[in-house]
């Protein structure tokens, strides 16, 4: 089934960098590497619950997440998978207070088809964050509950995975194609592509960044994500740096949008404040807003320069706002 | 009325014939789109075949369509300076409909049961307090004006003889609607007497910046869609139901769901059954069932328009120029055009 999509797929090319170029180069590597990784974790977790053994492999699930967490459309929406992959931010603290009822409670719940109906906020990435990187001692033994929420998160890869791989992939890369349920034009498939790259730098500028940038008056270094593991600006990093990627499949002449990424990945890469602590001090948080304003910047020349290119815009209601 | 204003006014209505929707091709839906730079005012059928398209001196954001006459009122976005008359049978602009000094537009109007006075969602620009204009629909000359019970109205809808308000409770700047009180807003939804009395009206909701905006109505129901201009980490819920005289009743979409919608409903629209709302920025439309219990949620970029269609289910339309039909079951796409459709599908 595989090999056939790639057939299609390598039939719909024309020679430049467009849709469906995101769709075999960009995309489906990307789940594929996630599904992966995220099999390695569950693998570790069945051999040791030791937090220093699990936790190369926990990285690297994350970092496999980076490079897929702006796609917010297609088989990750389905059944909450996204939020149940990586539940952030989460201001009341919902996953931490539904995961420690799972750790002390009726061990049934961690049964895999049981535990896939647990809240999305007490599973995926952070919840294992708080069993491996905790910052009081835990109530109870983690073990049962890392190897559920491990092997949970490598269930849902796969189901993601699985359902681009096929059906989806094809969806997309046939948008405009006669009997094409979901993309009645070729535009379409650039248009939502598009809203994801936009989206996503809207919210590593906004959400990943500007949460614990707070203010000036008052800043949240605690509101960083993955504060315990470290990750806050990696995932900065990696997240750019696959967006970056993302840009050079849907199109070749975009060369101020690459060159707006290369800076903000310069910035992100030379910070040297892996979990934006320096929010709170005047020198190393001026920082922070650079890179904040770098990524603004990505944004603003992906809408003058990209979106023409590609002939999308921001979309006409969503950015109307009434 | 005098016997003279009698005889004036019977031949005046035999030097205009007054056309009705039949005349218009009998249209189901009105709605507004752009055409590259052009704006129009499109009649749809329940199958989403546009009718006639008239041009718009501007961007739109929802129309009034009259009961009966083929007379539909087209607002400007915010802050609204002007609505035009269409007939839109005769494909000409007849009335145009300039706010009183100070007054502002707010995107919604709706004309009464028996078709003869328009209302218009208003605010006071300086301060945004709201105000119900009332239009004579015959002659569309400003008769009168009520306070709307609260800031920033938005969405109107007529319940019997009686006006429903949301007024969403955002001050804005008048000139570039900058939201002004994100911090202390307080919406509410009222009901105003054909005298444009408060005949009741919700307390402040428990979530104030739940920002209460578009309208759908039952015979004796009102469900109501919400903007969140709270924490966007939180996902609140933004449909609620309301009988006027109890305490509304909100209806939360799983939490696994609620975020697709970007704290940001749309527009509305109930049928017998069920209830939709959209979202553009999450490019999803919800179906609820008619007590508000969640169904399904449906992929669609851009989508907004919504409206319900008398065989059961929605026809919505979307900013990339698409028209799907939408039910639990499913979101099944119609048609493609070159268009991009506004905000709003309004039921004539």
């Amino acid at each position: 089934m595989r090999a056939l999509i790639f057939a299609l797929l390598a039939l719909a090319t024309p020679a430049r960098a467009d849709f469906p170029e995101t769709v075999k180069d960009h995309i489906l590597p990307g789940y594929a590497a996630f599904e992966s990784a995220t099999k390695a974790l569950a693998d570790t977790a069945a051999q040791t619950c030791v937090a220093a053994d699990i936790a190369p492999a926990y990285h690297a699930a994350y970092d496999a997440w980076m490079t897929v967490q702006h796609l917010r459309f297609g088989p990750v929406e389905t059944d909450g998978r996204v939020l149940a992959i990586l539940y952030w931010p989460d201001p009341k603290a919902q996953g931490a207070k539904a995961q420690t009822a799972l750790l002390t409670g009726d061990p049934a719940k961690l049964r895999p088809d049981t535990f896939a109906e647990q809240s999305v906020a007490a599973r995926g990435l952070l919840s294992l964050e708080r069993l491996l990187f905790p910052a009081d001692p835990l109530p109870a033994d983690p073990c049962p509950l890392i190897r559920a929420t491990t092997a949970d998160l490598a269930r849902i890869a796969a189901l993601v995975n699985a359902d681009w791989q096929n059906g989806f992939a094809q969806t997309l890369a046939t948008a405009g194609e006669a009997g094409n349920p979901t993309y009645l034009t070729r535009p379409e498939a650039r248009q939502v592509l598009f809203t994801q790259l936009a989206t996503g730098l809207e919210f590593l500028g906004d959400t990943r960044i500007g949460r614990p940038l707070g203010s000036f008056d008052t800043p949240y270094p605690e509101r960083a994500e993955a504060r315990a593991s470290g990750r806050s600006q990696r995932n900065v990093l990696i997240s750019l740096k696959s967006m970056r990627q993302m840009v050079e499949t849907l199109t070749p002449d975009a060369p101020e949008t690459i060159a707006a990424f290369d800076r903000a990945i310069g910035l992100a890469e030379t910070l040297n404040d892996p979990v934006f602590a320096g929010v709170s001090a005047p020198a190393s948080r001026l920082r922070i807003e650079i890179l904040q304003q770098a990524v603004e910047k990505i944004r603003e020349v992906v809408l003058s320069e990209l979106a023409p290119e590609m002939d999308v815009g921001i979309g006409f209601n969503a950015a109307d706002g009434d | 009325m005098n016997s003279r204003r009698a005889f004036l006014a019977g031949l005046a209505a035999l030097a205009i014939p007054r056309t009705s929707w039949a005349d218009a091709g009998n249209p189901a839906y009105l709605a507004a789109a752009k055409q590259g730079e052009a704006n129009f005012l499109h009649g749809l059928t329940e199958t989403g075949i546009s009718l006639f398209s008239l041009p718009l001196p501007s961007r739109g954001h929802a129309a009034a369509a009259h009961p009966t006459r083929a007379h539909a009122v087209a607002f400007a976005r915010r802050p609204g300076t002007f609505a035009v008359v269409i007939d839109c049978a005769r494909g000409v602009e007849t009335a145009r409909l300039i706010p009183p000094k100070g007054r502002q537009f707010n995107g919604h109007g709706v004309f009464s049961a028996d078709g003869s006075i328009l209302y218009t969602s208003e605010v006071v620009a300086e301060t945004s307090q709201g105000r119900i204009g009332l239009w004579d629909a015959a002659t569309f000359a400003r008769i009168d004006e009520w306070a709307s019970g609260g800031i920033g109205p938005h969405d109107i809808k007529c319940m019997g003889d009686t006006l429903i308000v949301a007024n969403g409770g955002i001050q804005t700047d008048p000139n570039d609607r900058t939201k002004l009180n994100v911090d202390i807003m307080r919406p509410n939804l009222t009901q105003l007497s054909p005298m444009g009395e408060i005949l009741t009206q919700t307390d402040p909701p428990e979530l104030l910046q739940n920002s209460i905006r578009h309208l759908a109505l039952s015979p004796t129901q009102v469900a109501f869609a919400m903007q969140w201009e709270g924490d966007p980490a939180e996902a609140p819920p933004l449909l609620g139901l309301w009988t006027p005289g109890s305490a509304p009743v909100l209806c939360p979409a799983p939490e696994q769901e609620a975020f697709r919608m970007k704290g940001y409903a749309g527009s509305i629209a109930m049928s017998a059954e069920q209830i939709a709302i959209t979202s553009p920025k999450g490019g999803v439309a919800m179906v609820f069932d008619a007590k508000g219990t969640y169904l399904a949620s449906h992929e669609r970029p851009d989508v907004s328009g919504v409206a319900a269609l008398p065989s059961g289910g929605f026809l919505a339309t979307d900013g990339t120029g698409g028209l799907s039909l939408v039910g639990a079951a499913g979101l099944t796409r119609i048609s493609q055009a070159a268009v991009s459709w506004d905000n709003h599908l309004v039921a004539i």
